[in-house]
């Protein structure tokens, strides 16, 4: 007969639970597996969540090159690679999340929509298999918490917590906890942010937190400048770079956001907050339209090749031409 | 009197049980992947049983639970109850400026270790982790702390200071610490007597050769000079580590490869040393099975390897004004006989006459590869870095 470990327990055992942490992440697009990474790297098993077979795959596929990637910049080895991927584990059913005590929604939806109906539901399916106090976390930048555990049969599990692409790197998350939010649950997050590394930033019930609030209106104020042309891309983003040492210029950061998340969370500020600061610029919509979406579809602001940033001259007026 | 030797890791713990009477090994083993899928222990008792049990294990202060379950159980157990450990002993790595011996560990020891946990964010935190299970599980228990740093605090300001502004020295305790304290104390002691020679009238070349390694120069017994700094990068090429490097060429290949703090650590931690030059593995025999199958890069990298010890040794007989016994230790040190080989031919100079006959194919044992006329001797003493922290717990409880 196999000798069991627990066999050897002392008596006075405290039988400490610290750190037995397993992790539910509903969604695994782009941003879902920058979380799928920072998670399980910490040490957490992780189970996904997608919609179909082939987004499964895809989603381990995605994960495995995102890793390649940080490893041939440094950042990670190929030992590393390979105790990240064991934890990780992905499928379509929803059952597969009954032993977590934590989930995370990180959905995409196509469109900003009122009421986030889709997320709603997705918080009702998590909470249908899940065990009494799993927390459940929405990683959406835009929306009102207390809305999308409206549904809930027990709300004060419910929580916001947004990561800041690129995940791994950024040094904060912000959680955002509404008026339901349990301190237990508030508790849970705050010791799970700090299991991965990440440093709490507070934020209480509102839409958009510190981070979308902020950026959002400097990429407007950005797309005006070019549009009144004020200066070019690249000369508005070197100011915001060196002149105020932020990592990246307003355009730069547009185009990792990805055009059409960027609508989504201008859309979703503008309905919440009904101020044109955040109702998205013109310029956004017409590239959104045109499929330049930034980083991802190869153009945005700058064109991308060979992962590599390239300067387009006179890309304002160029999109007029079309 | 039986003494437990902990070695905290961030997901492992190393332990054995001395019973210090013949400084025999009752029990050793290791606890591994703490909080992580798959966590286990391997147990070994002197008489050859050995057991690998698999299961959870959160924390620390699980592990040594555990640990302690085995050694006091009716099956593979080595002792019969807890209150036959009479102390317990901790290796921990940086002890700063606080700390130039082992000490008892109490409350106020405590709080000094955590002073300088700063200093050594990987490190010293699982062996503050190890204390307070000890603590915890077995309070009535004396416990001691052996620092890595410890023997190297007898080095003076010239070969401690780094060259740049004092005020970095003051406000954040930037010098050079040295580790492997433990080791190079250990062989060095241990060579004087293999010699039959008083260590306080020695001067001794350490060479600690591991996946980590370091040198250190011992003269009348005390360090005087070793080459890891205020980390364990600095000094000779290691498995993954680079070892000595520009830092003008860090802050370019920083700017040039567009990356953070995070990345440049990985780099010059995980990603250099003889894996990053040979592409081949950290592994010494992998990368010699390889060189001697002609990869040109592997060869390079064995080359540059010993090229760099080369040079400490040079510089540190300098330093001592010369050189009596130079050791090799360390898994490398004491099995790779070409390594050693390579290192020492042309130090005839300096008065050592290595037999390369001698030398070639021993592993791991107390000799002499030295000619018997050598005016330097050249010794291979197994390191034994437990052993030292079970005598240091012991003298230091009764």
């Amino acid at each position: 007969m196999k000798e069991l470990l627990e066999d050897y327990a002392l008596n006075k055992s405290l039988k400490s639970k610290t750190g037995n942490i397993k992790a539910g992440l509903v969604g695994c697009g782009s941003m879902g597996q920058e979380i799928a990474i920072l998670i399980s790297k910490s040490g957490i098993d992780l189970t996904i969540i997608e919609v179909s077979e082939e987004k499964v795959a895809n989603s381990l596929k995605q994960i495995g090159l995102q890793i390649d990637q940080v490893i041939s910049h440094w950042g990670m080895t190929t030992g590393d690679k390979r105790a990240i991927l064991s934890r990780i584990t992905a499928t379509t059913d929803f059952n597969e999340l009954a032993d977590c005590n934590v989930v995370i929604e990180a959905i995409n939806t196509k469109k900003w929509v009122p009421n986030q109906p889709m997320r709603k539901a997705v918080f009702k399916k998590i909470e249908e298999v899940v065990c009494e106090d799993c927390i459940i976390i929405s990683n959406a930048s835009t929306v009102v918490i207390s809305d999308l555990s409206g549904g809930l049969k027990n709300p004060c599990r419910a929580i916001g917590v947004h990561f800041i692409s690129p995940a791994l790197n950024s040094k904060i998350i912000e959680i955002n906890r509404c008026r339901n939010t349990s301190k237990e649950t508030l508790e849970f997050v705050r010791r799970f942010v700090k299991m991965i590394g990440k440093e709490t930033i507070n934020v209480y019930g509102s839409p958009g937190n510190i981070s979308t609030r902020l950026i959002v209106p400097m990429i407007n104020e950005a797309c005006e400048l070019l549009m009144e042309g004020v200066s070019t891309v690249d000369q508005i983003d070197k100011t915001m770079k060196f002149g105020y040492g932020m990592q990246r210029g307003p355009f730069t950061m547009a185009d990792s956001i990805g055009l059409d998340k960027l609508t989504k969370w201008m859309e979703g500020l503008y309905n919440e907050y009904g101020d044109t600061k955040y109702k998205s610029s013109p310029l956004i919509r017409r590239m959104v339209r045109a499929g330049m979406l930034g980083k991802k579809s190869g153009e945005g602001f700058y064109l991308y090749k060979d992962d590599r940033k390239i300067e387009k001259t006179g890309s304002i007026f160029r999109l007029g031409q079309r | 009197m039986k003494i437990l030797v902990i070695n905290c890791g961030s997901s492992s713990i190393k332990y054995q049980l001395f019973d210090m009477k013949d400084e025999s090994v009752l029990a050793k083993g290791i606890v591994e992947k703490i909080g992580l899928n798959g966590s286990f222990i391997k147990n070994e008792r002197d008489d050859g049983d050995k057991i690998k049990l698999e299961g959870n294990i959160y924390d620390h202060n699980q592990g040594i639970e555990y640990v302690l379950g085995i050694l006091i159980s009716e099956k593979h157990g080595s002792i019969k109850k807890l209150e036959e450990i009479d102390a317990v002993g901790h290796r921990v790595v940086h002890g700063g400026e606080k700390f130039n011996s082992s000490v008892s560990i109490t409350k106020e020891v405590v709080a000094k270790m955590e002073e300088v946990v700063e200093l050594a964010p990987l490190h010293n935190p699982p062996n503050l982790k190890g204390i307070a299970a000890i603590t915890n599980l077995i309070p009535n228990v004396p416990q001691a702390g052996v620092f890595d740093t410890a023997f190297h605090q007898s080095m003076k300001p010239e070969s401690y200071m780094y060259a740049i502004p004092y005020s970095l020295y003051t406000e954040h305790g930037i010098r050079r610490y040295g580790f492997h304290g433990s080791s190079h104390r250990f062989v060095s002691d241990r060579v004087a007597e293999l010699m039959n020679k008083d260590i306080s009238k020695l001067k001794i070349i350490t060479c600690h050769l591991g996946n980590g390694a370091s040198i250190a120069a011992i003269k009348n017994g005390v360090s005087i000079d070793t080459s890891m700094g205020l980390t364990p990068v600095e000094g000779l090429m290691m498995g993954t580590r680079c070892g000595d490097l520009d830092i003008g060429a860090l802050t370019y290949i920083m700017n040039k490869e567009d990356i953070g703090l995070n990345a440049t650590n990985t780099l010059i931690n995980k990603h250099s040393g003889v894996l990053g030059i040979s592409g081949v593995s950290s592994d010494m025999r992998d990368v010699e099975d390889a060189a001697n199958d002609g990869n040109e890069r592997a060869q390079l990298a064995l080359r540059m390897y010993e090229y760099r010890i080369k040079k400490y040794i040079g510089s540190y007989a300098a330093a001592m004004g010369g050189v009596d016994v130079i050791v090799f230790t360390g898994g490398i040190g004491e099995n790779a006989s070409d390594t050693r080989a390579n290192v020492m031919n042309g130090f005839e100079f300096l008065g050592a006459d290595f037999d390369f006959e001698k030398n070639d194919g021993l592993r791991a044992e107390e000799v002499e590869i030295s000619k018997e006329d050598s005016k330097v001797k050249v010794w291979i003493v197994p390191t034994n870095e437990e052993l030292v922290i079970a005598r240091d717990t012991l003298e230091i409880v009764s």
